[in-house]
């Protein structure tokens, strides 16, 4: 019981995510998929603690009740990108990456690395607050990046990113992904979808879908949730 | 650690001009003091030195120095809580319900208990402030809605504190200490005031470990959350503490604006938004700052240090709103 690295039992979010049990194993990259207002962010704050579900549902890492896990353990557990990358005062790139550590007790430690990872090194001095929306949503990825946590919880990591930073972005996923950790992130581009382990499809705030994405993504479902017309061929997903 | 380091010569540059500043502050005045006059007044050799700094200047810097560090730190804990470099005692209220708590308690003549009550009422109004503002404006809200919070409390407060004003306009002596809270100043100020304003040392103590969760907590709540900080605990701790400042400091010497603003935003500039360096620096900073303020209002012949705060703070104000609109 339990022993995925994720799990949701009967998680609800009051007019915003009807009660659904979801399970991810280690080692699994993991779209969600749904249109705006499908519960998407939602489901992401529930699974890392940032939101607490109704009563009679529980969020699980590794087996142990996230409830009971110390607030600090749990920076050092799971790491949440938000959707929105907003900074009203101008710490360094440098600096904000590092923020990734305090759960560690040092602000340092495979801090480079990380900013090589996404492409930060030659702005890595820069205030956060004159950058591109590009550029701040790598510095967030960066700093989840640095925390070294084994479960990976992001909100639309690539709306905001250009296609080669978008790919990269993708790369380094499956890179912690192979590395036994586990990525849940949200994204619109169905077509990156295909390209996953598992999908998740919610709808109305309710999970319409769960499994690999072949035998998730069928036209039948497409025209019903997203309301487009849409063939699936060698697995591609194209728009008609 | 390495914040440590980088931090020490900072503070240390900070002190320096804080301990002249104050050193020229001791020694100006209707009876001018040489630098050999003021140590042997410091030091008791010379009575009539002795007697004017004990007795009058030293309470006085002292209070300058606690109520500068008070509401600069105070400032600072405000604009990272709320994510806002405009946020402060002054604008957002908080000051004019520590001195509307002080007032009332003068006004109805509760000063007679106990040396506590004019401070604990203003912590108390100071709290019902905090209260308020954060009812009005959420945190993260935008500059508009946190500065309308602001210019509504400051009205409602201002109007607390008059009508206590007018109920006891017949107490000639009431009247004079009332208009004192509102236009803040350091006149006559005895080692009673010092005693009051102490606790602004302990307070600013404790807001030290606090820097790094600040950082985080600047940036975002749910993010500082998601790295660690225990997001409740510490925002408690940082709104407690920095209501508790501006309430001690009001208590000492009224209202003064614009310090909570200034400070940390020059800070900023010079050293950079990390929390670790700026809440020591903010402390050593701000008390240079009042301690220069009152300076140079005692030069120009006597002008209020509440009115020299704005006369310098307003401008800067303006031009920081200019700044944000780009």
């Amino acid at each position: 019981m339990n022993a995925g690295a994720l799990s949701l039992k009967n998680v609800a979010v009051p007019g915003r995510l009807h009660a659904l049990s979801l399970e991810f194993a280690p080692g699994k990259m993991v779209g969600l998929v749904g249109p705006n207002g499908s519960g998407k962010s939602t489901l992401l704050s529930v699974a890392a603690g940032l939101l607490q579900p109704a009563a009679g549902g529980e969020v699980f890492w590794s087996g142990e009740r996230l409830a009971g896990i110390p607030v600090i353990e749990r920076g050092r557990r799971a790491a949440w990108v938000p959707q929105e990358a907003r900074f009203e005062f101008g710490f360094s790139v440098r600096a904000v990456v590092g923020q990734g550590r305090y759960a560690h007790g040092d602000d340092t430690a495979g801090v480079a690395e990380a900013m090589a990872r996404f492409d930060l090194e030659r702005i890595a001095e820069r205030p956060v607050n004159r950058l591109s929306g590009g550029e701040r949503h790598r510095v967030l990825l960066a700093r989840a990046w640095a925390t070294g946590a084994a479960l990976q919880l992001w909100d639309e990591p690539l709306a905001a990113l250009d296609p080669r930073h978008g790919l990269e972005t993708l790369m380094l996923g499956r890179e912690l992904t192979r590395g036994g950790r586990t990525l849940v992130f949200s994204l619109h581009d169905l077509r990156v979808a295909h390209c996953l382990d598992e999908v998740v499809v919610l709808h109305e705030g309710r999970l319409r879908a769960a499994g690999k994405p072949e035998a998730v993504l069928t036209p039948e479902l497409l025209r019903e949730v997203f309301g487009v017309t849409a063939r699936v061929e060698s697995g591609l997903t194209l728009f008609l | 650690m390495k914040t440590w380091l980088q931090t020490t010569p900072l503070v240390l540059v900070a002190t320096a001009v804080l301990v002249g500043l104050a050193a020229v502050s001791l020694a100006s005045g209707d009876v001018r003091l040489s630098p050999a006059q003021l140590v042997d007044g410091l030091l008791r050799r010379d009575e009539l030195a002795a007697t004017i700094l004990w007795q009058i200047r030293l309470p006085r810097v002292l209070v300058a120095m606690l109520v500068g560090a008070a509401l600069s730190a105070s400032g600072l804990v405000m604009q990272a809580y709320f994510r806002n470099s405009l946020a402060s005692p002054g604008l957002l209220g908080v000051s004019a319900g520590g001195a509307a708590g002080a007032v009332v308690a003068i006004g109805f003549g509760w000063v007679g208990f106990s040396l506590l009550t004019v401070p604990l009422m203003a912590v108390a109004g100071a709290l019902v402030a905090t209260g308020a503002v954060l009812m009005l404006a959420r945190r993260g809200a935008s500059t508009e809605r946190l500065l309308l919070a602001g210019v509504a409390l400051n009205a409602l407060l201002g109007a607390v504190t008059s009508y206590v004003l007018s109920a006891h306009t017949t107490t000639y002596e009431r009247t004079a200490q009332v208009l004192f809270w509102l236009l803040g100043g350091l006149e006559d100020r005895t080692w009673e005031h010092v005693v009051m304003a102490a606790p602004i040392l302990l307070a600013g103590a404790l807001l030290l470990p606090l820097g790094r969760p600040m950082d985080l907590l600047s940036l975002g709540a749910a993010e500082a959350q998601s790295l660690g900080v225990d997001v409740r605990r510490v925002r408690r701790w940082l709104l407690g503490l920095s209501t508790v400042l501006t309430a001690l400091a009001t208590a000492a010497a009224g209202t003064v604006g614009f310090v909570g603003l200034i400070v940390p935003h020059i800070l900023r500039l010079l050293v950079g938004p990390e929390h670790r360096r700026l809440v020591p620096l903010s402390l050593v900073a701000g008390a240079a700052f009042v301690v220069g303020c009152d300076l140079l209002g005692r030069a120009a012949g006597g002008l209020r240090l509440g009115i020299v705060t704005a006369l310098v703070g307003g401008p800067f104000f303006l031009w920081l709103l200019r700044r944000e609109e780009r």
